[in-house]
This record gives C-alpha cells, structure tokens and sequence, in this order.
C-alpha cells in the first residue's frame, strides 16, 4: 500500500448558515496527481483552503504525511511540506520576480528570521532561484518587479512561487483560469513536469486538463465527495454525468 | 534584455550599486562626515549638522516601519524618547557612581531602552498591521506621553531630566565639552547606524519584511508568520530609534516631554515621506532636509510650520515616491547623457513657479499678520520689503503674482514634456 500524502476525514466548514463542506472524505496517496472538480460553487476553493490552513474545519481532521495539521496556521503547514497556488494571482507585486521566488525559498534554505546574515550570501540558494526562473521561463524577466508582468506571467510566477520552496505536496487552484489554449497547453506541460515525484491536488474547470493530467478525480457537488476513480471510472460515472458532467455539456 | 539590470527590484537594488556593492562608496561618506565640519565651521552650522546626524538615524529607523515593512507608526517618538530618557539616566548613574563608561558607549543605553519598550508594545501592535497598527501606536505614542507628567521620578515632570556629558568618564583625553566633539560622536554613531541598517535590509528577516509589505497572506504560504516579521522588524527599528534619542540626549544634555510628543512622531513621518520612503536613503535626505528647514525656515518666518506642512501636501499630491523617487526618476537620463537638456527645461520653469510661490507667501504672510498680529498694525515687511498688509494694492499684486506665475508656468509644462521626450529618445538611440 502506498503512503498517503493528504487524508481528510469528514471535514465540515460552515459560513453562517451555510454549510459548504459537509463532511468530505479525502485520500490522496504519494506521488499521485489528484484533480478536484464540482460546478461553481461547489466548495472547491474551500476545501484548498482548509487543507492548507487559511481556514479552519469546524469538524474532522487533515492529516499531511501521515501527521495531524489540523487547525495549523499556514506558515506551519507549509514548513510540513504543503505548498498552495491561489486562483486569483497572489504575489509580491513591488518586489522583482527573482526576489518573489527568493521570498519562497529563504524558510526552506533555513535562513528563518536570521537578522545578521546577508541573504544573497548563500550561493546554493541564488542557483536554485535561477533554476526555478529558467524552469518557468522567466529568466529574462528576472529584475522585473512582477506587478508589471503580462497575465500569463504572474500566472507562472505564482506557480514558481509554489513549488519554490520544495514542498512535496503541490495544492494548485485553478492554474490556468484564463488562459488562451496555447498557454493553457504550456502551463498543462508545466505542471505535469513540476509534479514528477510530488503529490499533486490541482482545482480545475478544463476538462481537456483534468483527463490528460490526472490519476485520480473527486467530484465535489454542494460540499460532498459524489464520486472518487480514475479518470475512466470517473467518466462512466452515471452519478457524476448526472450531477456534473451532463450539465456542462448542455 | 537591455536595461535589465538597472531595473531589478523596485526598491533597495539601486542603492547596492551606489553604496553596497563598493566599500569605497561608504569611506567616502566617511570621508564626507569627517570634512564637513572644516568646511562649515560656525557654531550653528554644527549644532545643525549635529541634529541632521540624530535625524538619519531616527528616519531611517522609522524607515525599517514605513517603507520595509508597510507599517505606519504614528508613535515612534515613543522608542526615540525612551532612549533618551535611559541614556541621560545612565549617564547620571556613571556620573554618580563613577562607573568606568565613557560618553561614546551611551546611546547604547538608549538603544536597549528602545529595544525593550519596543518588545512590550510591539507584541501587542504588531498582531495588527494597517489601519489598526496606526491607530494603536497613536495610543501608545498619547498613553507614554502622558506618563511623562505622572510617572515623576523617571521622567522628572515638566522640567525633565538633566545630565553633564562632560563629567563622564573620558575616552583618550577628550571631554565632549566643545560641539565640534559631538558632532563626531554623533556622525560615527550616524555612520554605524546607517550601515546597520542598509545590512538589514539584505537579510533573511529584512527581505521578508518587504514581502510582508507588499503581501502579507502570501508570506504564510511561503513558511514565513508575518506577525513574527513584523515583530522582530519593530523591535529592531525601536533599537535604532533609542539610540538616535541617546545621541539627541548627549547633543541636549536633557531629556524632557518634548522627545514625546505628537510633533515629534509627526516629523519623523514627514521627513520619511518627503525623502522618499521606498528607497534607502531616501529618509536620509528627507531628514537632512527637514532638520534644515526647520532651522532656517524658523529664522525667516514665525508660520513656518504651515510651509512645512504645504510641503508635505505638494509632496504627497505629486510625488509620493518622495526626493528620492525624483531623483531616481533621471537616473536613466544620466547615464543616456540627456540630463543637461531636461535640467535646463526645468530652470526655465523654475522661474515663474517661484514667482508663484512669492505670491502665495505673500498673501499668506499677509493674512497671517492681518489675523494674528492685529494689534501691531498694518505695517509689515515681506523679504524687507515694507508694505500695509490693509492695502488694496498689496492683495492685487499678490494675486497678480500667483495668476501670472500660475500662466506661465503652465505655458513651461510643454517646454518640459518636449526636454523629457527629445532626452528619451536620445536614450533610444544608441540600442
């Protein structure tokens, strides 16, 4: 049996009187590339943000390999080897793009709160970022304070971002809302190369991107798990077709 | 890609190759401090260069606040009085107990004084940051100004605590009875200081604060808790802002209410913003600046403060990056050599701008001594010039001025878009 990289178990999150978790149950093994889909509303961006502690569940427990993070502010998770992307760009928009990625790696690089060393002392650190920028293609934007980056730019900052720091479970919410189809294309060749021996929980609407990238889907409807396979199982889901797929094609 | 380098980072990058990346740059400031005296050699000159030396300190710590980490303080003269006060108290228990410290190690007192106030009342501000960070620093900056008169037998009440500078022990023979003395111990702490805290700026913990800045929901996805950043960002600036209020308390020889007060807060704001807070030295023209102009402008008229106050608006409205983002503005054209052209524009519109402002402090002046000095009569005089301020004539050529300096002026704006666009071009050329 292989690890389990995240396991939830019968998270509940309530806004007022809406209940917009009901009791999900969530296991995603090591190394595995796990798509998460639902219609709008369906509490996909609420999930991402109990698993990686913006929010906390009311009920049920997270456990990140294999090590309760319940109800752990983000900082601490992310130290356990969680990283998230955000749907909507969240960036460092005055600073370049090398000091975003920068920003991403210096906990990782064990520099902590250090206030008596030079942080771009560290060479190791300073190839890794450059690695990163290459990888993303950003290298000749490198000094480029990233709020004057093009879309698809801060898109692929934000995923930079993300993975910088070397975290082995990758959370990406929506990776490429808004993308023309070619950039979509690129961004999809990004993220399978990115989550090669990573675990990989991705948010996404693109159906072409969920079969072509997953291993295994859940569907999210009104805060439950309706359905959890493989992407064939998942297809010939006459629960899903129901409750989601038969709608999109309408 | 062309350009590039001078492009990275929006902030502190542009310093490094002025200052950090060259030794020599920093001996020449070194240099600077130490001739500056053999060139102005009054004794206003130096009690001036004196304050300016207190001031870099003070507005580059409240810097490490404002412009690394996007705190807005409104009580920083906190930090600034409190390591007055320490420092004059240590300097009264070396005197009394004949303790083997010498007079340069002092601001040391101030800057732990600093540091420890900033550790109690930065665990509690810096849980918040923005609107609520202000607000609970201006309460902090009214709940120790009003200490000042209750807590008496540390803060001594109206009269303050005085000190003898000279009576401490001496350090090779030098007994810090003359202001040429000051000024150099000032200008070697203003001098560490600065280095200090431009190396912050480049460490783990520096660095974090401008991502805090700029985006404090990423940072607790990156690993980083930005309270802890912010924390530890604010005690270190308390620490700086001691030690400026320990050299303030050696220049002065007292330490009284008046480091607390809100004016005090006030202008270290002022001088942050006006420098420039988004670079680092930035603040240190904003205090230079600011230290100036209040002495001189104090000699030349009584309102000055409401100059200084227009200043800070001017400022705000149309050039919130501040002298320093002026100044880093025409950095591009030095290096294409289409300096000189937008330069001359400028002095071409500098003409009729001050004629502008002649007539706005004209009618300022006027208004002033019609409101508050009634009782002297009519009679004044504007740059040694006597006028009735009661004149029609007097109010006509007043807004004659500013009309046609206005006019002007704004006939001189084309002027200088054509220098700004005929200088770029010329940038252009050679790629």
């Amino acid at each position: 049996m292989t690890a389990r990289a995240l396991e939830l178990r019968n998270i509940r999150k309530r806004f007022g009187s809406t209940e917009v978790i009901r009791g999900v149950n969530l296991v995603v093994d090591e190394c595995e590339r796990h798509a998460v889909i639902g219609p709008n509303g369906a509490g996909k961006s609420t999930l991402f943000n109990l698993v990686s502690g913006l929010i906390k569940p009311d009920v049920g427990s997270i456990a990140l390999n294999g090590n309760d993070i319940t109800g752990m502010p983000p900082w601490l998770i992310n130290r356990r080897g969680l990283s998230r992307s955000f749907q909507v760009t969240n960036i460092f928009h005055r600073m370049s793009v090398w000091e975003n990625v920068r920003a991403a790696v210096l906990w990782s690089a064990g520099e902590r709160y250090a206030f008596w060393r030079d942080a771009d002392k560290a060479r190791e650190v300073g190839t890794g970022i450059d690695r990163i920028l290459a990888d993303f293609d950003l290298s000749n934007r490198r000094d480029a304070p990233a709020g004057i980056l093009t879309y698809a730019e801060q898109r692929a900052l934000e995923i930079a971002i993300t993975v910088a720091g070397g975290a082995n479970v990758i959370l990406l919410d929506e990776p490429t809302a808004g993308m023309s189809r070619a950039e979509t294309d690129r961004a999809v060749t990004l993220v399978r190369r990115i989550s090669e021996g990573r675990t990989l929980m991705i948010v996404e609407h693109d159906m072409s991107v969920v079969f072509g990238l997953a291993d295994r889907i859940s569907v999210l409807v009104y805060g439950e798990i309706v359905a959890s396979g493989t992407p064939t199982e998942i297809r010939n889901n006459p629960k899903v077709q129901e409750a989601y797929l038969g709608e999109e094609t309408h | 890609m062309t350009g590039a380098p001078s492009m990275r980072g929006a902030l502190m990058q542009p310093v490094a190759r002025i200052f950090g990346t060259s030794r020599g740059a920093w001996a020449a400031l070194a240099a600077l401090f130490v001739i500056l005296p053999l060139m102005f050699r009054s004794g206003t000159a130096l009690t001036m260069m004196s304050l300016m030396g207190i001031s870099i300190v003070f507005a580059l710590s409240y810097n490490m606040l404002l412009g690394q980490a996007g705190l807005l303080s409104f009580g920083h003269a906190v930090y600034f009085g409190l390591g007055a006060y320490f420092s004059v108290h240590c300097m009264n228990a070396v005197i009394r107990a004949d303790l083997p410290l010498p007079l340069p190690v002092i601001p040391l007192a101030g800057g732990f004084g600093g540091l420890g106030f900033a550790i109690v009342f930065g665990w509690v501000s810096t849980k918040r940051s923005g609107t609520a960070f202000a607000m609970i620093s201006l309460g902090l900056g009214e709940l120790v100004g009003s200490s000042v008169l209750i807590l008496r037998s540390f803060f001594g009440g109206e009269e303050g605590v005085t000190t003898d500078r000279t009576r401490l022990p001496r350090l090779f023979g030098v007994s810090f009875g003359q202001q040429i003395e000051v000024y150099y111990l000032i200008a070697a702490w203003c001098l560490l200081c600065m280095f200090l805290i431009y190396r912050f700026t480049r460490t783990p913990l520096g660095r974090m604060c401008n991502a805090v800045r700029d985006n404090a929901e990423r940072v607790q996805f990156v690993g980083y808790n930005p309270q802890v950043v912010r924390f530890f960002a604010f005690c270190v600036s308390g620490f700086f802002a001691g030690i400026a209020g320990g050299l303030a308390a050696i220049h002065f020889e007292i330490a009284n209410s008046g480091y607390f007060s809100a004016t005090q807060s006030g202008n270290v704001l002022l001088a942050t913003f006006i420098g420039g807070s988004g670079f680092f030295f930035g603040p240190v023209i904003g205090a230079v600046l600011v230290s100036y102009l209040q002495v001189m402008l104090s000699d030349v008229t009584e309102i000055w403060q409401l100059y200084f106050g227009l200043l800070f608006v001017v400022m705000v409205m149309f050039a919130p990056q501040g002298i320093a983002g002026l100044l880093m503005m025409h950095r591009p054209l030095w290096s294409t050599g289409g300096l000189p052209k937008v330069a001359a524009a400028y002095a071409i519109a500098l003409a009729p701008a001050l004629v502008m402002l002649t007539g706005a402090a004209f009618i300022i002046e006027m208004t002033y001594h019609l409101a508050v000095k009634a009782a002297d009569g009519p009679n004044m005089t504007f740059f040694t010039v006597p006028l009735a301020a009661d004149h029609l004539s007097a109010w006509l050529s007043g807004g004659t001025l500013i009309a046609g300096g206005f006019i002007l002026f704004r006939l001189t704006w084309p002027v200088v878009a054509a220098a700004w666009a005929s200088a770029q071009s010329h940038k252009e050329q050679p790629l």
